[in-house]
């Protein structure tokens, strides 16, 4: 379960992130929606300890995690894929995996055994099979297509077998068949693993489709939040970002 | 270490005078190299690991046009131009093949460069020590103020080098010009979006930050003796006055400079074995305290 | 998907020393010897570096320091303390890798151009250290007097067949740790925080400790090979502490590559090569070097083994999909895959 509570940064004098709680239910597939500039990717980053918050307190089953550092907050549980794609561009998808996992099970700093270790390659061939990377194992991740290694991304994220897992548009800067098969696999995903899922998403027919819940966020605040429907419904929501959007998405 | 001569120093008047004059010069002329090591590295991104050697050529430079002419204004401005002059083909032909290539690659051009300047250098003017001589107008007594001795080419050193300084620090913050070099260093595709050539301001800044060094190296020919290798040490401390002032900042560049200047003169008499690992304690306090420096962002 | 073991490769390394053990039967003369003592000495310091550059993406130009400190710290330990010689090597190892801990502390966390600049001040540190506190170090004179070599374990190190066996068997051995250690998952950590240091710590992994550790480890190495250069030298000179030594060495590496794990070795032996053929032609060493230096960096722009492990890697069928970057080179090479 994640709480958070009166969480603040400012840079300079934008308030990218003003004053937010929100709670996110114990495997709960959540929305985070918001026009751009609105401060999601930012949330994220303070939660996932790339930025220090202002104030605030950031609730991990119970725990204040606000101030740790990533690979602390990493350790607890919290995994994160990049709005774009952050990988190791000369290393393959197994080899990446594999690095993944040694850093999830503490063995990245054994200098005396061979790479891999004995019992990783399973787990990552699981996690390479549920990104459905099977086929792309052995290229070299710097030339994996865009979708490939927004997947490969996310299934590194994966790895650490998190309890809360924070996907910032997965989708971002793919085509229309492309998004499905990126929320088809994401949607697995949760399934299986059964982790906490909060993703941020542009595209309003993704979150209605899937998701459980949505938050909305606009200029560093909370503006609304409820199901896709009540989020559908929402006066303030439509005023401020949903108006154009969404009739334009069913024009 | 000899902390009680160091005390007894600073309570000296005319020591205090005496070391201050020597740190001044010491950091001025330091200033004036490592400013240019830092402007460059701020607006070409590009580490001038042969500056040190720019310094150097000045020096030779001066040296060869106060031979021919006995005037050491001539020798100066020689020194100045022909580094200048030597920096645009320098930029031309070497670094700017170079820009954006990871740090190491760009020493080791540098590294090739300096060792093919100071065996030039060799060639030309000799392995031995030249030496270049007070010109004569500087041929006077010294000036004496409460005690401490500060000959009167000193004094010009000061006066003529905090000149630069000050002339350096107004073209970069109020001319045009300057707007546009301190533009280049935040986003160069906004400048050449407004119509400017980036590669013209590139080459610019290399030439005006030869044409500094090569000032220093003619300014403190007089004070040093000549020899090929004269810039290793002072580029190892512009790295370091970056380090400490912030990179890109001219400011910092100063300010670090007339620090390390400082430490120099008064560490000699307190720490005469250990005055060179001074500045080396002082920029790994400085690093350990504010890693991107007195007057920088960047860094860690 | 590692093709070697740590068995396989302890095999060849043995057996590459055994073949080292014959060669000065096959190429008499001391001239022979020395040379490889030296490459033994630049090798390990070369591939040390290596380690930083290549693997860990840190960009050193302060490696020397290590170098430096291995040859003053063995040597003095020698001629002050009544030790054996293995004894002094372990000191020294322990000595550079607390030095290279507290170095590495304030060094590693900088970003890429203050990290070159800041091991570069230390390692001129060391030399201006070195140069001043002449009651110890000898100064600008170096330190002279000889090293002592008590015997050990039937090896005689004045004698320069055992002084030669002594150096290849070091240096056959640190190739064969440092590749152990490139090879394993601490070695892989390595390459990710080379290739995203920001996507790193989303893994859990703590960048700081890793590339502390890699610093330290590096440095080791590179003490060893300083160590072997006091034995070669009898001494020690305070341009081994220079920052030319670190200029050296990353010429080394970027004349034989960066990116295959025997490529310093190959550029150490291009290099020593280069070293004594400019020597006896000409006295301007500098001027030559400084053109070779200015040929490589500016016409090839890669390390020999970098060239040559591309050449390979294209001349394998592309099976594991698209290869763009490398794609035009694929083409270029097809006809001659025609004709194998
Ligand atoms: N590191 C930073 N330094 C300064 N300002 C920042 C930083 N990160 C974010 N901001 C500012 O905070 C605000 C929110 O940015 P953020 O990236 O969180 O928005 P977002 O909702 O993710 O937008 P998008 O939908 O475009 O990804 C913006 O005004 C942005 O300029
Ligand atoms: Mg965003």
């Amino acid at each position: 379960m994640l709480k958070i509570e009166g969480l603040s940064k400012s840079f300079g004098g934008v308030a990218a992130t003003n004053d937010v709680s929100l709670h996110f239910p114990k495997g709960s597939l959540t929305a985070v929606i918001g026009p751009n500039g609105a401060g999601k990717t930012t949330f994220f980053n303070l939660i996932t300890g790339a930025f220090k918050p202002d104030r605030g307190r950031i609730l991990l089953d119970g725990d204040d995690i606000a101030g740790l550092s990533p690979p602390e907050i990493v350790r607890r549980g919290i995994g994160r894929a990049f709005q774009i794609a952050r990988i190791f561009p000369t290393l393959t998808v197994r080899q990446a995996v594999l690095g993944a996992v040694h850093a999830h099970r503490n063995q990245h700093r054994i200098l005396a055994k061979r790479f891999p270790m004995p019992g990783s390659g399973d787990r990552a061939e699981q996690v390479i099979a549920l990104a459905g990377l099977t086929a792309k194992a052995d290229t070299l991740s710097r030339n994996l297509s865009h979708g490939d290694q927004k997947l490969l991304d996310i299934a590194l994220a994966l790895v650490l077998e998190p309890h809360v897992l924070l996907l910032d548009e997965p989708t971002a800067g793919m085509g229309p068949e492309e998004r499905w098969a990126m929320i088809d696999t994401v949607h697995r995903m949760w399934e299986q693993e059964r982790m906490t899922l909060i993703f941020i998403e542009h595209d309003m027919s993704i979150v209605f489709k899937i998701a459980q819940s949505v938050r909305v966020l606009s200029y560093g605040r909370v503006l609304a939040e409820g199901t896709p429907d009540e989020i559908r419904r929402h006066p303030e929501v439509i005023k401020a970002y949903l108006g154009d959007e969404f009739e334009a998405s069913h024009a | 270490m000899d902390l009680s001569a160091l005390a007894s120093c600073l309570i000296t008047p005319s020591c205090v005078i005496t070391q201050t004059t020597s740190g001044l010069i010491i950091g001025l002329l330091l200033f004036l190299v490592a400013a240019g090591v830092s402007l460059i590295f701020g607006v070409l991104k590009v580490v001038n690991f042969a500056h040190g050697a720019f310094y150097m050529l000045g020096a030779y430079f001066a040296y060869t046009a106060y031979q021919l002419s006995g005037n050491y204004l001539i020798a100066v401005l020689a020194g100045g131009i022909g580094v200048a002059l030597f920096g645009l083909v320098f930029e031309r032909l070497l670094i700017s093949r170079v820009y954006g290539s990871p740090v190491l690659m760009q020493l080791l051009v540098c590294y090739g460069a300096i060792l093919i300047l100071d065996d030039l250098v060799k060639i030309i003017w000799g392995a031995d020590f030249l030496s270049f001589g007070m010109p004569s107008a500087f041929q006077q007594l010294p000036f004496v103020f409460a005690g401490g001795v500060v000959p009167v080419f000193y004094l010009f050193l000061i006066v003529v080098a905090l000149a630069i300084a000050g002339l350096l620090g107004l073209l970069i913050s109020k001319t045009r010009y300057g707007k546009i070099v301190r533009a280049a260093a935040v986003n160069p595709s906004m400048v050449s979006a407004l119509g400017i050539n980036t590669g013209v301001v590139y080459a610019s800044v290399f030439v005006l930050g030869g044409f500094l060094a090569g000032l220093a190296g003619g300014l403190a020919a007089p004070v040093r003796s000549l020899t090929a290798g004269m810039g290793t040490s002072i580029i190892i401390e512009s790295f370091i006055v970056t380090v400490i002032g912030g990179m890109g900042s001219v400011a910092g560049a100063l300010v670090g400079s007339i620090l390390i200047g400082l430490v120099r003169s008064f560490g000699t008499i307190g720490f005469p074995l250990f005055t060179e690992g001074l500045m080396f304690v002082l920029m790994a306090v400085v690093l350990v305290l504010k890693p991107s420096g007195l007057f920088g962002k960047g860094g860690a | 998907m590692t093709r070697s073991s740590l068995l396989r490769d302890s095999l060849i390394a043995i057996a590459v020393f055994a073949v080292l053990a014959l060669l000065p039967f096959i190429v008499p003369g001391k001239g022979f010897t020395d040379f490889m003592v030296r490459l033994a000495a630049f090798g390990i310091f070369a591939t040390s570096l290596n380690l930083l550059v290549g693997y860990a993406g840190m960009e050193s130009f302060g490696h020397g320091l290590f170098f430096g400190l291995g040859c003053y710290s063995f040597g003095l330990i020698m001629q002050t303390f009544p030790v054996s010689i293995p004894v002094a090597f372990l000191a020294t190892v322990g000595l550079s890798i607390v030095v290279g801990t507290v170095v590495g502390a304030i060094c590693v966390r900088l970003n890429e151009i203050y990290f070159a600049f800041v091991t570069l001040a230390f390692q001129m540190l060391l030399h201006s250290l070195i140069i001043a506190w002449t009651p110890i170090t000898g100064g600008d004179q170096g330190l002279t007097g000889g090293i002592p070599r008590p015997p050990f374990l039937g090896i005689r190190l004045d004698d320069y067949y055992h002084l030669y066996l002594f150096s290849t068997g070091l240096l056959v051995a640190s190739l064969l740790a440092m590749y152990h250690i490139v090879q394993s998952p601490f070695g892989y950590t390595l390459r990710m925080i080379r290739d995203n240091a920001a996507r790193a710590p989303f893994l859990g992994i703590n960048v700081f400790r890793v590339r502390l550790m890699a610093y330290v480890i590096a440095g080791a190495f590179g003490a060893i090979g300083g160590m072997i250069m006091s034995l070669f030298v009898s001494g020690a000179f305070p341009d081994f502490a220079y920052w030319t030594i670190s200029g050296e060495a990353i010429f080394m590496i970027m004349l034989g590559g960066i990116t295959v794990f025997l490529g310093p070795m190959v550029g150490a032996v291009m290099l020593l090569l280069l070293n004594d053929f400019v020597t006896k032609m000409t006295t301007h060493y500098g001027l030559v070097l400084g053109l070779v230096i200015l040929l490589f960096a500016l016409g090839l722009r890669k390390g020999l083994m970098d060239f040559a492990a591309d050449l390979w890697r294209d001349r394998q069928t592309p099976t594991s999909g698209p290869r763009p970057d490398t794609a035009a080179k694929t083409a270029a090479s097809a006809p001659a895959r025609a004709g194998e």
